[in-house]
């Protein structure tokens, strides 16, 4: 095949190829937004629970962090979803594998961000007549979204590379995409580098999209605290 | 448990694999790890900015679709690999390329007084790198690293979609076997969740060992 060739294959397939893209990008989205919703609560039980939910929280961080991404989709779209009554469609494996997975990623973020608020500042809040709950609401919890935001912005450059994993369960993603191109096609190669630049580009425009955000929700006096993501 | 007991030596055959690609895996990357780091630093106005342009790609791709890359593209430019080999050159490149994050950060770190003495000592450029700065830079850089490591083993699980029968690998055939996948990926992954406390406990004593008081 010569170069005009492979200019124009890319080309044809390039519409397919963003099709995929939206399913990852809604991927990544879903995947943050259960990762938040999970992740923000164990947080703040890790930081002002009591003990034993503590203890039963570490039993779920060590499962969905020391379990390899691929083995938790497995469990999931194969363990989990031939229970009897249970039915996963694969997109929805996807998003409760890692999901719950970058839940326990993401608590470990707040967890950081939360102790990052000085003991001073809730000493004066409780000084103040504010109640326990009043202060980690109104002082703590503000500021921590904002510390947060480096270690968010990391969490979704590795969810997107993670969405890659769909593909084994034949959820029709970016990579799935790409790979039935190359091989209908037989170009193998360029489809594949396309698919990379693809995923390149989502990669750092999403983290300049995090990065404008963090600038946008600086708190004046504040800023040194933040630490940039790499 | 009946099931560890009539299938361990499929999972052994299979942890044995996955530790094989580790063992061949972690240093060859960490290894270019350091030469990424060390180009980028001193390599000038080629080699930096092209170990940059590999950090950039290799970091910025999922490594799902750079073992796809290596084990089905590579062959229509004539190198064919087998499915381990392909596993290994892909997780090497791309732990590489993380390792050497941490270890230019951890270059970054050391200050520049110390080359200027080693220089005023007489040193030479390479002989300050290797005994004064190479030693000091990946002590630092162990913590970050110890973590890439444990993303390796976690991570090599990717291999089994490469066609290596894998600990992954096996534990999808038992589970096609017996029909117990809850159970068998249950047992996969708890085996390595022991791989990776074993892997950080043995990291962590040898940050220990290496500690310099003074750094």
């Amino acid at each position: 095949m010569d170069i005009g060739e492979i200019l124009q294959l890319i080309k044809e397939s390039l519409p397919s190829l963003l099709k995929g893209a939206e399913v990852t990008m809604l991927l990544v989205g879903a995947c943050l937004g259960l990762g938040f919703a999970i992740g923000f609560p164990i947080a703040l039980s890790n930081v002002y629970g009591p003990r034993w939910l503590r203890f039963s929280l570490s039993v779920y961080d060590r499962i969905f962090r020391g379990f390899p991404a691929l083995v938790l989709l497995f469990l999931f779209y194969f363990g989990v979803g031939s229970f009897p009554g249970v039915h996963l469609s694969p997109f929805i494996a996807v998003l409760l594998a890692l999901g719950l997975r970058s839940g326990a990623y993401q608590s470990q973020i707040y967890r950081g961000s939360l102790l990052a608020v000085g003991k001073g500042q809730t000493d004066a809040a409780r000084s103040l007549g504010l109640t326990k709950w009043q202060t980690i609401r109104l002082i703590v919890i503000p500021q921590a979204v904002y510390f947060s935001l480096p270690g968010l912005t990391n969490e979704y450059s590795i969810l997107l590379k993670d969405t890659a994993l769909a593909f084994a369960v034949g959820v029709v993603e970016l990579l799935t995409r790409g790979k039935f191109i190359a091989f209908r096609t037989h170009a193998v190669l360029p489809i594949y580098l396309t698919v990379a630049a693809i995923y390149l580009g989502l990669t750092y425009g999403g983290v300049l999209v995090f990065w404008a955000v963090e600038r946008y929700i600086r708190i004046p006096g504040l800023s040194g605290y933040g630490r940039r993501a790499r | 448990m009946s099931l560890i007991i009539s299938f361990y030596p499929h999972l052994l055959a299979g942890l044995a694999v996955t530790l094989e690609m580790i063992v061949c895996a972690a240093p060859l990357g960490f290894l270019i790890g350091i030469i990424i780091a060390m180009s980028r630093a001193y390599g000038g106005p080629i080699l930096s900015p092209l170990a940059y342009v590999y950090q950039i790609i290799f970091r910025g791709t999922p490594l799902l679709l750079q073992l796809f890359i290596i084990y089905y593209g590579l062959p229509r430019l004539g190198i064919i690999l087998s499915p381990l080999t392909a596993a290994i050159v892909g997780f090497s490149l791309c732990s590489g390329a993380y390792h050497s994050e941490y270890l230019r950060g951890a270059l970054l770190s050391i200050p520049t007084g110390q080359w200027e003495a080693a220089r005023a000592l007489g040193m030479g450029k390479l002989q300050t790198i290797k005994s004064i700065i190479l030693p000091q830079m990946i002590r630092r850089a162990l913590p970050g690293s110890s973590n890439e490591f444990i993303y390796l083993i976690k991570y090599s699980s990717l291999a089994y979609l490469v066609t290596v029968i894998d600990l992954t690998g096996q534990g999808r055939l038992i589970a096609y076997q017996t029909f117990r996948f809850f159970d068998v990926f249950l047992i996969v992954g708890l085996i390595y969740l022991g791989l990776v406390s074993i892997a950080s406990h043995l990291l962590q004593s040898l940050e220990r060992k290496f500690y310099l008081p003074s750094a």
